[in-house]
């Protein structure tokens, strides 16, 4: 099976029914995405698919094959961060940074589609977004800042 | 027998549709472009009475959780309720489907909703295009004559005939995961080709509403 992942195209020797995450982590050896629950209930896993926030816990590798897959590891690099990257480093968000990679991919994603989101479009869309930290209250104001800077870009 | 039944259905329809009309008289076709031959309603080939019956086992469908719990209304936020859940909630998460009924506005329910369910205990379920009902298309503290009458109206139905209807619940995949919804999740009563066996004969009634 061919995924491309951040512009790179590997071949899997997988079962289609395994999940992406699982392909990500252990067969291609792209770590950024965790594993939290395994059921779509904390969000650690998060990743882009063809532009979308994707549980990739959830996803059958067969689901994601001929997709876009983007990671954490794709989203910036270190000399050229993503705003939301750039914004959580800003606003130290991070505590332990275990669901961090999640909530950036989250944040990243909805601010494709939402230039000037409210604190309640923030709280709706970063809800399934767990963070045991409780740093809520940086990720509102760093993707308040990455809001800004995507617009001002 | 049952090619007959089916023309019989595809006759009744038309009346049907005739008589869906008078519920949004404003979304049917201008009665000039109507054959004349059409104008007049066949008489149902069913009886009322178990047209009535026929919706009964409709309703009991559209009103169960597995169906009702995403054909919610305005405020566009899924519901748990049924058996599995104990009481009924909003769905976790705080989440929203927004207008947009996909969650565009917020988090689409397709970023944890798949095209195919894990079977994980307490996993997020899957289906094809996992999304919410059209607000028209409310199920949810709706009575069984409200959801009888929206659901013969091309206004509020999707633009189906009854005939369409019939086959979008038998044939649509999201449709079809309310009877295999795994987990421990209480499924839908009956099948799909139940339903859909039902829909034809509360259609050829001439698909009748109950007062409440």
């Amino acid at each position: 099976m061919e995924l491309r992942v951040n512009d790179t195209i590997h071949q899997v020797d997988v079962e289609p029914d395994m999940p992406l995450l699982w392909v990500l982590r252990d067969e291609l050896g792209i770590t950024g995405p965790k594993y939290g629950c395994g059921i779509a209930q904390c969000g650690a896993c998060t990743v882009h698919v063809d532009g979308m926030a994707v549980r990739a816990c959830q996803m059958p590798v067969s689901e994601a094959a001929g997709s876009d897959i983007v990671t954490i590891e794709g989203l910036g690099t270190p000399d050229s961060l993503h705003a939301v990257q750039e914004a959580w480093i800003e606003h130290q968000v991070a505590q332990c940074g275990y669901c961090q990679s999640g909530q950036i991919m989250q944040a990243a994603s909805f601010l494709d589609l939402h230039p000037e989101p409210t604190d309640e479009d923030i709280d709706r869309a970063m809800s399934a977004n767990l963070c045991r930290c409780g740093t809520y209250p940086r990720i509102r104001a760093a993707i308040h800042a990455a809001a800004g800077k995507l617009r001002s870009a | 027998m049952k090619s007959a039944l089916l023309t019989s259905i595809a006759l009744l329809t038309l009346s049907s549709f005739a008589a869906a009309q008078t519920d949004s008289p404003a979304s049917g076709p201008p009665a000039t472009e109507a054959p004349a031959t059409q104008t007049v309603a066949p008489e149902p080939s069913v009886p009322v009475e178990e047209g009535l019956a026929a919706w009964d086992t409709v309703y009991a469908v559209a009103s169960h959780p597995r169906c009702a719990n995403c054909h919610v209304g305005p405020d566009n936020i899924p519901v748990w309720s049924g058996p599995s859940y104990g009481a009924r909630q909003p769905h976790g998460m705080h989440v929203s489907g927004g207008e947009s009924r996909i969650g565009a506005e917020f988090i689409q329910c397709q970023t944890c909703h798949m095209e195919t369910q894990t079977g994980e205990p307490h996993a997020a379920p899957g289906a094809p295009e996992w999304h919410l009902a059209p607000v028209e298309q409310q199920w949810i503290d709706k009575s069984s004559a409200e959801i009888c009458h929206q659901f013969k109206d091309p206004a509020r139905n999707g633009g189906r005939s009854l005939e369409e209807m019939a086959l979008h619940v038998r044939d649509d995949k999201l449709v079809a995961w309310g009877w295999k919804p795994g987990g421990n999740r209480e499924p839908a009563p009956g099948s799909a080709e139940e339903t859909y066996q039902a829909i034809e004969t509360w259609a050829a009634a001439g698909a009748p509403c109950p007062d409440s």
